[in-house]
């Protein structure tokens, strides 16, 4: 597909997805922007769009999209999860996609990654975004038959910052909620005292947290063979690594704008295939509906099926490639520095990505992902600077250094990538490529993730630079691979996640965004865009392009 | 012959043990462990502890070893800490469609195999020789998983002729199955192909070389009767021996084939288990695994005895 073909093909995707309500005019012009349209065709582009479509949840009759179609069954395919499905400890894609179709979280994610009331019609925070109110929906009732209430929640919450309960929620939560910390003011109320004041909090509580999925006070394990939820859908069948059939759930809360029952679907099947070649193929032949991620890499021949259409959402998936600075060469920022302006990012994230992902400047502070933060000044490649600093950190002669990274996704293209691009400037890149499973085997103070010189790390979306930061670059993170301890950052970022309006926190991003970038614990080269790939008659999937997917509003067209 | 079949059947015991006793050992010695397994890698060290603690994955290598043993051979295979599924069904219901799967391909591939080893032997260094060895060598070298993908491409994507999955609907026939199952068998034909023809090239060429041969030339027995009574019967030893080690490949070994086309056999089982340091799931899958290789080749040499006499007889 040539840049002209994609272009149009990318403009016509924003234009669809301001008249289905998808994305809010304003979205339209900030995207358009971040991919060089004019301002003058972003101005068509709106006018394309008709009418002043604002919602971020029409129903899908609202616009130009076909009315929907009530009934029939959607085939998706992903893959299988590597363990049980239990909310409380999945952790993997599989897992995630299927108990958030049956369950459902306290606030959704919209389609640009925004929050959106679920089970929460509102929320607010004290002064200093310490303590947390939630008001919750009433008339919500589990596929049980038991009525959904404040306590369902805080048995929820509280299991999930219990260590027992094996929950990957408990290390995003550490050191912000405790057990206890989750109150019941009346049955429609909700109080959340947090350790201390985080301003991003919501965000933790969202779809993007993936297993914070609200179940009945009663649960107690083994979902499989008891699954219970709030969610549009029921379990039906689920054999393991194989495939998974829903039915809708007749009772479910959910409307549409038009006041129609949700969800319009009568059944949904995923087929569950580990290989990407695999699933792909299925895509091609018609057998399946949706792939609700797309992988680009491998995945070239989708983009030109006339049969399919290729969705772009906006995503904030990283590989973090981070310099252990407990080590050396690694305790001196120049040295990283010097990696950082060897990257030629544009090129990379052509190569990886044939261009569609977001450029990233070492900062999670990024507008382009994160609207409204601070610009950060951009890192082009420039050997010069590198060797400059190698000379000043005492590596005038060189350097040679080992990037440790698993044989996953596109990590192993991305660290030839960088060993390519540093060569000219005479820092020899050995690479250490390990399996998914040695790459993350062992306890925290051996595995290779969090203790290697310098590695590649594999992250989903997150919805704020907050919770990056929050997840690997404070002496108290969990998942800290640089261990950087930067005592300006971590007064800085108190203070930030303690203010929660948002004109007195931009100074305190841009300070945040600088000290990041300038001392480059970890760099940042692109944020992912993320793909779904669907058969051109199936309308209405929700959700940010990542693993979490709704489906309550998906149709299909004869 | 029964004295052979016995002696066999018991050497099956202390070679099962072996193989059960150096799948543990060697699950210990792979990177991880099951309660990171289960957790993921954004799990806290303590609550990985606290899960194989749990589990038991914490108590010494022997004592694991034994519970499971007695568990297994009194019937007990446990259930999956991974997938919370009971191992034994999971394990027999991937055996049988691995089953499955390798004889229907072992009913194409066999007669098929051996009828242009045979047709390429009687006609040495013909133009039908050359083609055969060299069309069946070609194919035995292209990689499953390629020609996997390829025949998926024409006849599914494209043609349209036949379904991109090797398992039909739910609510199928079952003779559907066999529709299924034409496109994942064609690339183990293209691997085995070669393989077993060319093993009965060679076995009829050194047959026909053979004093006994001219002799039943001599004698004027017809073309027919040499071939059928006299060159087959011999020229197979050798083959049914390959046929008898490739059994238990098809059965256990097919990994990639079953990722390709999303079918739920025994290797998948196996490497999944590996790789998830599920040990009851891949012990179990281990051993029956062990024992169909161990059947297969017993049925060989039961075949190859009953083809010749010498053997039989401890010749």
């Amino acid at each position: 597909m040539t840049d002209d073909q994609y272009r149009r093909d990318y403009a016509h995707h924003l234009i669809e997805r301001v008249r289905t309500g998808q994305m809010t005019r304003r979205q339209l012009l900030v995207r358009a922007s971040v991919f060089g349209f004019s301002l003058s065709a972003a101005g068509s582009m709106l006018a394309a769009c008709g009418g002043d479509s604002t919602s971020t949840t029409p129903s899908a009759s609202a616009s130009g999209a076909p009315a929907p179609v009530m009934g029939g069954t959607l085939s998706v395919v992903i893959p299988p999860s590597l363990t049980d499905l239990d909310p409380v400890t999945i952790y993997d894609q599989g897992g995630i996609v299927l108990i958030s179709q049956f369950c459902e979280y306290l606030i959704d994610l919209d389609n640009t990654n925004g929050l959106k009331p679920k089970l929460a019609v509102s929320w607010s925070a004290n002064t200093d975004a310490s303590v947390w109110t939630f008001k919750l929906r009433q008339g919500v009732k589990f596929t049980d038959g038991s009525p959904f209430e404040a306590a369902d929640v805080v048995a929820s919450i509280d299991r999930l910052v219990d260590p027992k309960s094996g929950s990957a929620a408990l290390a995003a939560l550490a050191g912000i909620l405790s057990p206890g910390g989750t109150k019941a003011v009346d049955p429609a109320t909700v109080e959340f005292t947090l350790d201390k004041p985080f301003a991003d909090f919501p965000f933790l509580v969202c779809a993007s947290s993936y297993n914070t999925v609200m179940l009945p006070r009663t649960y107690k394990g083994d979902w499989v063979n008891n699954p219970v939820g709030t969610g549009p859908w029921m379990l039906k069948e689920y054999k393991a690594k194989q495939k998974c059939t829903a039915v809708k759930n007749p009772t479910y809360w959910g409307k549409d704008a038009s006041g129609n029952q949700l969800p319009y679907l009568d059944q949904v099947n995923w087929v569950l295939v580990q290989d990407e070649s695999a699933a792909n193929l299925q895509l091609q032949s018609g057998a399946i509906d949706l792939q609700q991620q797309t992988v680009f890499q491998g995945s070239q021949a989708l983009f030109a099926d006339p049969n399919l259409r290729v969705d772009i959402y906006p995503g904030s998936g990283i590989r973090e490639v981070a310099f252990n600075v407990t080590k050396d060469p690694w305790k001196k920022k120049e040295v990283r520095q010097a990696v950082a302006y060897c990257l030629d990012r544009p090129a990379i994230n052509k190569a990886l990505y044939d261009g569609r992902s977001n450029l990233g400047f070492d900062t999670f502070w990024e507008p382009t992902v994160f609207p409204g933060n601070p610009t950060p000044p951009p890192r082009a490649q420039d050997y010069d600077m590198a060797k400059k600093l190698l000379a000043d950190a005492g590596y005038a002669d060189g350097l040679e250094f080992t990037l440790t990274f698993s044989k996953y996704l596109e990590n192993p293209q991305y660290a030839q990538l960088i060993q390519a691009q540093c060569k000219p400037a005479g820092i020899t890149v050995k690479l250490d490529q390990l399996s998914y499973e040695a790459y993350y085997a062992g306890d925290n103070d051996v595995t290779p993730w969090l203790n290697a010189a310098m590695t590649i790390t594999e992250w989903g979306s997150r919805p704020t630079p907050g919770v990056y930061a929050q997840a690997m670059l404070l002496p108290t993170s969990t998942w800290s691979a640089s261990h950087w301890d930067n005592k300006d950052f971590n007064t800085t970022f108190d203070q930030y996640m303690s203010t929660p309006d948002e004109a007195a926190r931009t100074p305190l991003a841009t300070k945040l965004s600088q000290i990041q970038q300038d001392d480059t614990p970890i760099l940042l080269a692109f944020y992912i865009t993320q793909l779904r790939t669907q058969k051109k008659n199936v309308f209405g999937v929700q959700g940010p392009g990542n693993f979490y997917c709704d489906l309550s509003m998906a149709f299909k067209t004869v | 012959m029964l004295r052979l079949i016995g002696r066999r059947l018991l050497l099956m015991i202390p070679t099962l043990i072996l193989v059960s006793i150096l799948v543990f050992a060697l699950a210990e010695v792979l990177p991880g462990d099951v309660g990171r397994s289960i957790l993921g890698p954004y799990a806290t060290q303590e609550q990985v502890e606290i899960l194989n603690k749990e589990l038991g994955a914490d108590k010494p290598l022997y004592e694991r070893y034994v519970s499971w043993a007695v568990g297994f051979v009194t019937g007990d295979w446990g259930v999956s800490p991974l997938l919370n599924i009971p191992v034994r069904p999971t394990v027999m219901k991937a055996l049988g469609n691995s089953l499955l799967l390798a004889g229907f391909a072992l009913v194409i591939i066999v007669p098929v195999s051996i009828v242009l080893g045979v047709f390429a032997g009687l006609r040495k260094d013909s133009f039908l020789d050359r083609g055969i060895t060299v069309s069946s060598l070609s194919m035995t070298v292209i990689p499953e998983f390629v020609s996997g993908v390829i025949l998926l491409y024409i006849f599914a994507v494209w043609l349209k002729w036949l379904p991109v999955t090797a398992i039909p609907p739910d609510g199928s026939p079952f003779v559907d199955r066999f529709y299924y199952l034409i496109l994942p068998a064609i690339p183990l034909m293209f691997l085995e192909l070669g393989y077993i023809a060319r093993m009965a090239r060679v076995g009829t060429v050194q047959v026909l070389a053979m004093p006994y041969i001219r002799t039943a030339v001599l004698k004027g027995l017809p073309r027919h009767r040499v071939v059928f009574g006299h060159v087959l019967r011999n020229a197979m030893v050798p083959t049914v021996t390959v046929i008898g080690s490739q059994v238990g490949w098809l059965i256990g070994g097919l990994v990639v084939i079953e990722t390709l086309f999303v079918y739920p056999g025994i290797g998948k089982v196996m490497v999944d288990a590996a790789q998830t340091h599920d040990v009851v799931m891949l012990e179990a899958s281990v051993l029956v695994v062990a024992v169909i290789y161990m059947v297969a080749n017993l049925i060989a040499d039961i075949v190859v005895a009953l083809l010749n006499p010498r053997i039989r007889m401890g010749g």
